[in-house]
């Protein structure tokens, strides 16, 4: 079956099976800062954003980003490389694998909480699992991310 | 995973229709953990098309559409003042952000998922279900029922209530499953008290809200009367997660401490 | 010594590139068209394969190959990706007649897409004889049930490998007599420790995908810690040249040990070579727990015996280490949980260690991050607090009585090397009196110990323990590193030492950068791909920085002499004469830029190529130290604790890139809480990993630690590039110890068997 959607600001049609998840959609299409981890929802790696809210592309149907809005990395480059600046002045930067989920996330934060404290950033992030860094690098990068687009 | 066809009906007697054609069509809620649970099926039933999206207020009630996301569910201000935000408070503690907007607040409820953060305090408010054919239940009364159904939960109604309510979810991790959980409400001096992941799905405790019941004041004796009934009245079992002779301490101990707090 | 790149804060080399999406990591890698592989793995814990019937699955449209242990090699190696001739037993077959975990691999599907070779593997039709497993490990020893029965099977050097009593290795060292200190001694304390089977956990599942060139050599991408132990491991198995084989490690997504050692690579390679096709297997997370590799559970016992006054005289640690049903890493694991730990204690009169690794038909176990320290300091550091309690001696004042000093030595060292005799070595730097004083005063010690009450039933509780580690592996790992100049004055920098994620590209490019008067973007590091970088034995034992990062060192030396040389001549000047400083050369009267003279070289006067290559091997492994400090808060009715501060202060020499190193810390002790608090591995009756999912095995996530604080000691180790020792694995050490040790403190409650959970601490509570 056919999915028409919006990816990356683009509208495109991709053939699908109907029981086919969203992240092998996207990898099937060179989409390839959608990361596979555990592929049952459980580490927030292969978040993407869809309508603006992030989802786990590993068990979300592809079928069901029908007319919908779909976003990478690959269409936020300038505000993710700003990130990286930020976990990059932190240490923050190791294996990066769960990064680009990660980023998504974080750009999410950005627009839906204002004024968040610690704890609201901390919960908002917790969904994204990371083994290498123990979270306290990342945790300063967000946090004065945030401040500087305050 | 494997599956013939993906369909979105248009109506809920089409969706009720494929459902009652043949028992490898699956009706979708979140689907975030279908394939584990299943490897194949026929087709796909998607109620994304059929409006149930939506958080009403009805007067006395809100009424939740079953596909309303669980984040949709947990940022409602109508689901923020029901009892004190319990409610908010059980859901936030599910997984993560990107998860809670996959998941729906009726796959979650049809599931009957015994270590549920949603059933458990739905159970301890005053909560009926809508089911398409036409159908009204109690929570508790589903809970209840053995047996697969091809009725479609469309609705969960939530009757509002501003008492005092205690919710608890024992756990290692943030993002991990309850070990037990526990939620009570007092509205005027009626209590409800349920708990669940015992680790079956969420139960109230009677015998324990039977001594609570009607008291204006609760003594320390009363409360501990109450929590040690909870924990010998419903059935708790052992798992890899926990004893049962730790889960019967563990309610014990927040039964306790639920009371205190929401009988001051 | 004032340095410009080196201890400097550096972003790493690969943080936005990865952040920003590009295709790095090895699926990414991929060729688009690959067969796509997939394993048939066994039910049973112990079985022998009586028949296997492949013809439907090979009927199936789209599945172009199915290979059982039939069709493949009769060669047994080790998948264990360490120096050659392995310390580890040559006991796996690619596939073999016996399954010997519930798991492991029966056949191979290479089919056009994921669908259709899934449904060829359950067109398998195999028929078992099904065994009595071995599931556990303290009955393994002489079991009626051997799990290794089979020919073609052998140690390659003396490892103590027995395995028809289901042994894989044995040790046995002292020094003095433990049994007559002991009995001398006034109080001896005598405890036994469980540690579990910890899962590696890092986000990238286990890949590998391999392709023929157009040279027709085999090319093998894969997430590996050891690109050349996989070359030479490829080769040896499969009867194929070295030459012809060619291994590239892209970007990995975390190792932690859990790839230093082979898993797909067998396998897409045969069906590439048979097929000449590109091919690519991707481990599904729950291949990740239950078919790649655990850490090493152990028991071990300790004894330790003091006199009144707090003067520890002897120690005697036996120990149990079970390591599934593979014998990698078996005996080098259980030697680290010695030689890495005891020596923390150098002033007793007598020390002994020793015990056996055993076969078990569990999920094999390997190289996990502390290698076996983390579990010996677990009993260590758990006993020295029994000890301190029994003779009413503070803990830390027990600590500083006893431990390891500069300047000071150990003669388990000489004795106890990786697999073999040791190196002498004087601790050149040890701050750990440092550390333990300083990381007291930041978790607040004096005012906290033992517990403070905070509420009806809350009490606040602080726990420690010291470790120590080491910096690669002396006269046995090597490393070398190539530079070549550049047009313009640049560098590219080859090396073969493995980033995985813990910062070697950006660390071995600082340390050239500062050798080389240079900044960090004017050197071009590109690693690990064997036909193009030079020799490393990869990324384990904390060789980066001190092996790798000195090799690099002496390259980058070596190419600063040669510039200098070349300028000396287009200047006209003796090289004495010449000063350079970085980007220009000057003598009295004349000026030459770098950017210039390299031109110069490439196009215009005595062109040729400057191009410098040195090696390293370490005559000894400095090893780093730690103090780890953690405050808890613990609800005494329940036993459920939250995790306030962890403090950690380290000597890991100078600290080439003070973030990352931070990093590496951080990352270590939130992976040992991990450990030490919730990672809790199970079984089912029938010998299946049940704790396979990240749903039911939980690792640490933000909200679960509230507060790190990291410090670096001053220090510098001559031996060590810029005064580096090491940082990769110490991290990890301390967590389970000092868990158990501010349990004690709380409670009275002592647990000694891993992970420290609420229900074991609440029935050590009402026990009393």
């Amino acid at each position: 079956m056919k999915v028409s959607f919006v990816l990356n600001g683009r509208n495109i049609s991709y053939e699908i099976a109907p029981g086919e998840y969203l992240a092998d959609t996207l990898r099937a299409n060179h989409i390839l800062s959608v990361k596979k981890a555990c592929d049952e929802a459980a580490c927030g790696a292969c978040t993407v954003l869809l309508d603006g809210r992030p989802i786990l592309s590993c068990s979300f149907l592809s079928a069901r980003v029908e007319g919908r809005s779909v976003t990478t990395v690959e269409a936020v480059q300038d505000e993710v490389s700003e990130i990286s600046d930020f976990f990059s002045d932190e240490g923050a930067d190791q294996c990066g694998f769960c990064n680009t989920g990660l980023a998504l996330t974080i750009l999410a934060l950005r627009n839906e909480l204002k004024n968040p404290t610690d704890e609201e950033i901390k919960h908002f992030v917790v969904g994204n699992l990371c083994r290498c860094t123990g979270y306290q690098a990342q945790f300063k990068a967000i946090k004065r991310y945030l401040e500087a687009h305050k | 995973m494997e599956a013939n066809r993906y369909l979105r009906p248009a109506t809920l007697e089409e969706a009720h229709q494929l459902l009652l054609q043949d028992a490898k069509n699956i009706l979708l809620g979140g689907g975030l953990w279908l394939k584990k649970s299943t490897s194949s099926a026929n087709a796909l039933i998607d109620l994304s098309a059929l409006g149930l999206d939506q958080i009403k207020n009805t007067g006395d009630h809100i009424e939740v559409g079953a596909m309303v996301s669980l984040r949709d569910f947990e940022m409602s201000p109508l689901v923020k003042n029901i009892q004190g935000g319990i409610l908010v408070s059980a859901v936030s503690q599910i997984m993560g952000v990107a998860f809670r907007n996959g998941a729906t607040v009726g796959g979650s409820v049809a599931g009957k998922f015994p270590f549920s953060d949603l059933i458990t305090p739905l159970l301890a408010l005053d909560t009926t279900l809508i089911f398409y054919p036409k159908k009204e239940l109690g929570l508790a009364d589903f809970l209840n029922q053995k047996g697969r159904s091809s009725d479609i939960l469309t609705h969960v109604v939530i009757k509002k209530s501003t008492g005092r309510a205690f919710f608890k979810k024992v756990k290692t991790t943030a993002l991990d499953f309850a070990v037990i959980n526990v939620a009570i409400s007092r509205l005027n001096n009626e209590y409800r008290i349920a708990i669940g992941s015992r680790p079956s799905v969420a139960a109230l405790a009677v015998k324990a809200m039977d001594t609570v019941n009607g008291m204006k004041a609760l003594s320390d004796e009363q409360i501990a009367q109450a929590a040690t009934l909870a924990s010998e009245e419903l059935l708790y079992a052992s798992t890899n997660a926990a004893s049962a002779e730790y889960r019967k301490a563990l309610v014990r101990a927040y039964i306790k401490r639920g009371l205190e707090e929401v009988s001051k | 010594m004032k340095t410009k790149v080196v201890n400097h804060k550096t972003p790493s080399v690969h943080g936005k590139g990865i952040m920003m999406g590009r295709p790095s990591f090895t699926d990414d890698l991929a060729e688009p068209n690959s067969l796509i592989v997939k394993i048939l793995r066994s039910p049973h814990a112990f079985a022998r394969i009586k028949s296997i019937d492949v013809s439907k699955a090979k009927a199936l449209t789209g599945v172009e190959l199915v290979l059982t242990h039939h069709d493949v090699p009769r060669k047994s190696f080790t998948r264990a990706g360490q120096g050659y001739p392995e310390p580890s037993p040559h006991d796996k077959f690619i596939l073999d007649e016996y399954v010997r975990y519930v798991g492991d691999e029966v056949a191979c599907v290479a089919a056009i897409n994921e669908s259709i070779a899934n449904q060829a593997l359950k067109l398998i039709e195999v028929e078992y004889e099904i065994l009595e497993p071995v599931l556990d490990f303290e009955t393994a020893f002489e079991h009626k049930s051997i799990i290794h029965p089979e020919d073609g099977i052998n140690e390659m050097f003396p490892i103590g490998f027995e395995p028809k009593k289901n042994v894989a290795a044995s040790y046995h060292m002292h020094v003095g007599d433990v049994e007559a200190t002991l009995a001398k001694c006034d109080v001896v304390i005598d405890e036994t420790f469980y540690t579990q089977a910890q899962a590696h956990a890092m986000l990238e599942p286990h890949t590998a995908n391999a392709r023929l060139d157009y040279l027709n050599r085999l090319v093998i991408y894969t997430a590996t810690q050891t690109p050349y132990h996989v070359r030479r491991i490829i080769s040896q198995t499969l009867d194929l040249p070295i030459s012809k084989i060619r291994v590239i490690k892209p970007r990995v997504g975390g190792g932690f040990g859990g790839k230093q050692a082979l898993h797909g690579e067998f396998f897409v390679s045969l069906v590439t070579l048979k097929t000449k096709k590109p091919a690519k297997i991707i481990f599904s997370r729950q291949e990740v727990f239950e078919s790649s590799y655990t850490r090493h559970p152990m028991r071990i016992r300790m004894r330790l015996g003091a006199n009144k006054d707090g003067t520890l005289k002897a120690i005697d640690c036996y120990s149990l280490s079970d390591t599934g049903a593979y014998g990698e890493h078996a005996l080098t694991v259980f030697m680290i949980t010695g030689s890495k730990v005891l020596p923390l204690y150098n002033k007793v009169d007598a020390v002994r260690f020793g015990g056996r690794v055993v076969y078990t038909n569990h999920v094999s176990a390997g190289a996990y991050r502390g290698y076996g320290a983390i579990q010996g300091n677990f009993a260590l550091e758990s006993a020295i607090d029994v000890l301190a309690k029994k003779l009413n001696i503070d803990p830390l004042e027990l600590r500083r009585k006893n431990m390891m000093g500069e300047g000071e030595t150990s003669p388990i060292f000489s004795i106890m090397g990786e697999g073999t005799e040791g190196t002498a070595m004087d601790m050149d730097t040890c701050k750990l009196g440092y550390c333990l004083d300083r990381g007291a005063e930041l978790i607040g010690w004096k005012d906290k110990y033992p517990f403070v009450q905070v509420g009806p039933h809350k009490v606040r509780s602080v726990g420690m323990a010291i470790a120590m580690q080491g910096s690669g592996i002396p006269y046995i790992d090597m490393a070398a590193a190539t530079i070549k100049l550049n047009d313009d004055g640049f560098y590219n920098l080859t090396v073969g030492a493995t980033e995985i994620g813990q910062g070697s590209d950006t660390v071995i490019t600082q340390i050239v950068a500062e050798a080389l008067m240079t900044t960090v973007d004017k050197v071009i590091i590109y690693s690990s791909d064997t036909d193009l970088t030079p020799f490393d034995v990869g990324a384990y034992a904390s060789s980066t920085t001190y092996v790798s990062g000195n090799a690099a060192l002496k390259a980058a030396l070596k190419m600063k002499k040669m510039l200098i040389e070349e300028a000396a001549q287009y200047l006209n000047a003796k090289p004495e004469e010449v000063m350079f400083d970085g980007k220009e050369f000057r003598t009295e009267d004349k000026r030459l830029t770098l950017a210039d003279m390299a031109n110069k070289l490439y196009y215009n006067e005595n062109q040729h190529q400057l191009s410098a290559t040195e090696s390293f091997v370490g005559h000894k492994s400095p090893p780093p130290f730690m103090a780890g400090y953690v405050e808890i808060e613990l609800d005494t009715e329940t036993g459920e604790y939250d995790i306030l501060h962890y403090v950690s202060v380290v000597d890991c020499g100078v600290t080439i890139n003070p973030m990352l190193a931070k990093g590496q810390v951080e990352g270590g002790i939130v992976q040992g809480l991990g450990m030490a608090c919730f990672e809790d591995v199970k079984y089912s009756g029938r010998g299946k990993l049940n704790s396979n999912s990240f749903l039911y095995y939980k690792i640490p996530s933000m909200l679960d630690v509230k507060k790190l604080t990291t410090e670096f000691a001053e220090s510098y180790e001559e031996s060590g590039p810029y005064g580096a020792k090491s940082v990769g694995e110490i991290g990890i050490d301390t967590p389970p110890a000092a868990i158990a040790n501010a349990v004690a403190n709380a409670t009275g409650v002592r647990i000694n068997k891993l992970p420290v959970t609420p229900e074991k601490i609440f029935q050590g509570l009402n026990k009393k």
